[in-house]
């Protein structure tokens, strides 16, 4: 009896000094913005990657799977290759520093998207050709701050706002981010009308290649009832070794 | 006291010929005058029906069908279902004289590796091609993949028919849609937006690339006549194939075209005021001086014995024959003119030093040939206008020469 209620009222004590021990690694002092948007630039990617994800779209017509393979180096270079479905497998997307080519193997064409088509759909998804070529460099055309406290989910809210002079989609983009380590937990992103266009939700955390990164996120634009596309990354592998010819036109053509 | 009417008929009539020299010259005053407004309804008449074809013809038709939200959104996925059967109701319904089906699908066509943003449109070749339609006189028919491509489009991309060009878009259930076509035929329609960034198809093809069943975004209607359109358009709305669907006539789906047809309409009807009010000037002018002229055969007639209101009558009478004579003449002459002009088509830029035979405004090409038209209407309101005109113009000195002093007017 006696050694029950001691322990009983030991559990509570440490239940009370974890709660205060929290309270007080609670950050009173924010995180520096430009840091944590260095941070998240470089979080999927480090100096080069190597990554496998599954995409599904869904609109209120259908429902879409997508396998991909993606490397990227450093901010400007990326190649991204379907892998499934079948009728798309081979479909590839190549980006070096602001052009974008997708190679497509049914009809053994590649071609460079042009300027007026960089805000239109990616592959069927939510996201744009626009994404591909921005995404990774928030820092080059947005002033950050960090703008407030989040309590529920405990974290910050880093608000970022287009420099004076960048043309592009977004006026202001809303970043939430964890306390424990900086992960991105929300995006919201608003249109130059000040209108949230889409948000962004990321979640299961894993690691992958020593380190912890949300391995889930949806993007669902504000605007179209029933649409959304979910991301999820399969495998994820940093400073990978990648053969200098990657990022080529001509590689492009043999990523079948 | 007055004399039976038939006998101031014949002296009136005979009156006329007694000085043939000023009654040829009035008659050809009044007959040109009612020959320009003639010729002026025509064009006015054929301006109407020109921007109303040119707006309704090729692109908008007289009413249009679509899915809800389709016109906001342009969102691919958001169709009209079971097409065929849809255009099979409405071809069957005795009000409607043409329907066509259309796909309209954001695409990447390129011939080397630049890419361009194009818009693919499927349609209904047979349709499309009738007259005044967006491929009218289209000539030979369009295969498998096959496509026509805007001029200023091919201009840009630097195809020449006969290339080979990739067309890459997104299909309606997300899927990709790519395929390789061949440029048939170079477009030149009325509607720019047609030529600089338009890929055509027929629209089966349209479907089968962007993996579409038996749908389309649009369905282009064509009534028997225009102006019953917004008629038309309540009526379709009730058609079971149709229920749930957007149902608009031209003027509602395109307010701005029909804020320009009404403001264009109104400048004319202003100007052909002015024509009619100048026309009416030149038959008062004619009739006031062929009355004014003969103050000293009055004076004779009143010394004579002739009443004041006979004299009133003879006059007045006179005039109306001149009058109806003139119009008689001028509408003869106007009809001949007009009849002529719509058989061969004036082209305005041949007038202009050969111009262009089209202009381009508001994102159409406006024809500048003029196909002048009359209607009954037109030629009643203009002879109503010289007689009404001819018997006022008359009256006032015709009074003025009943009341004379023979004495007086004898000596002038």
């Amino acid at each position: 009896m006696t050694e029950n209620r001691q322990r009983g009222i030991f559990l509570g004590l440490a239940a009370i000094a974890a709660i205060s021990a929290a309270a007080l690694a609670q950050p009173a002092k924010p995180p520096d913005a430009e840091t944590v948007l260095a941070y998240l630039d470089d979080l999927y990617r480090s100096k080069s990657s190597i990554a496998r994800a599954e995409m599904i779209v869904t609109s209120p017509r259908s429902t879409r799977t997508m396998r991909l393979k993606a490397w990227t180096r450093g901010e400007d270079e990326a190649l991204i290759v379907v892998e499934a479905p079948a009728r798309e497998e081979g479909t590839s997307t190549l980006r070096v520093g602001p052009n974008l080519w997708n190679y497509l193997p049914r009809i053994a064409r590649t071609i460079r998207v042009p300027p007026s088509m960089m805000l239109g759909s990616w592959m069927g998804t939510d996201f744009t050709n626009d994404d591909l070529v921005k995404e990774s460099s928030l820092h080059k055309d947005f002033e950050s701050r960090i703008d407030r406290r989040s309590d529920s989910p405990p974290g910050w809210w880093l608000g970022l706002t287009v420099k004076p002079g960048i043309v592009g989609r977004w006026a202001r983009i809303d970043i939430l981010i964890s306390d424990d380590g900086w992960l991105p937990l929300q995006e919201h992103h608003f249109d130059r009308k000040g209108r949230l266009a889409r948000t962004m939700v990321f979640d299961e955390v894993r690691m992958f290649g020593g380190r912890r990164v949300p391995a889930h996120l949806v993007l669902t634009p504000t605007d179209v009832e029933g649409q959304r596309t979910e991301m999820r990354y399969l495998e994820l592998e940093f400073d990978a070794k990648i053969p200098d010819d990657t990022f080529s036109l001509s590689r492009l053509e043999r990523s079948r | 006291m007055a004399m039976p009417l038939p006998t101031t008929w014949r002296i009136a009539w005979r009156n006329l010929w007694r000085n043939p020299r000023r009654t040829g010259l009035a008659l050809a005053a009044i007959g040109l005058s009612v020959t320009l407004v003639l010729l002026y309804d025509g064009v006015l008449r054929w301006e109407a029906d020109w921007m109303v074809d040119t707006i309704t013809g090729p692109m908008l038709g007289h009413v249009q069908a679509h899915a809800r939200e389709w016109r906001r959104t342009r969102s691919m996925d958001k169709t009209l279902r079971d097409v065929s059967k849809t255009v099979a109701a409405l071809r069957a319904d005795p009000d409607v004289a043409g329907v066509d089906a259309r796909v309209y699908a954001p695409a990447l066509a390129a011939l080397g590796e630049e890419g361009f943003a194009v818009m693919v449109m499927g349609v209904d070749m047979d349709e499309a091609a009738r007259p005044s339609r967006l491929l009218a006189g289209l000539a030979a028919p369009i295969g498998h993949r096959q496509v026509l491509m805007g001029n200023l489009l091919a201009a840009q991309m630097g195809v020449k028919p006969g290339d080979r060009i990739a067309v890459v878009g997104q299909g309606v259930d997300g899927s990709l849609a790519n395929d390789l076509f061949t440029v048939v035929a170079l477009l030149t329609t009325q509607v720019d937006m047609v030529n600089r960034q338009a890929l055509v198809m027929p629209i089966g093809e349209a479907q089968d690339l962007f993996a579409m069943s038996d749908e389309a975004h649009e369905l282009v209607i064509y009534g028997r006549d225009v102006d019953a359109a917004k008629t038309l358009a309540a009526h379709l709305q009730q058609l079971p194939a149709l229920a749930g669907d957007e149902v608009l006539d031209w003027k509602a789906a395109e307010p701005g075209m029909n804020e320009l047809v009404q403001l264009v309409e109104v400048m004319w009807v202003f100007i052909l005021v002015l024509v009619f009010v100048a026309a009416a000037a030149g038959v008062a002018n004619t009739a006031l001086m062929s009355t004014f002229e003969r103050t000293h055969e009055f004076g004779m007639l009143l010394a004579l014995g002739t009443t004041p209101s006979r004299i009133v009558g003879m006059i007045v009478l006179e005039s109306l024959a001149l009058g109806a004579t003139g119009a008689l003449l001028g509408t003869t002459l106007g009809a001949a003119l007009v009849a002529w002009a719509y058989r061969r088509g004036i082209d305005y830029a041949a007038l202009t030093g050969g111009g262009p035979t089209s202009l381009s405004a508001f994102g159409l090409r406006w024809s500048l040939v003029i196909y002048p038209r009359l209607a009954f209407i037109d030629i009643v309101r203009v002879v109503a206008a010289v007689m009404v005109t001819s018997l006022v113009a008359s009256v006032w000195p015709a009074l003025r020469a009943a009341r004379l002093q023979p004495a007086r007017a004898l000596r002038e």
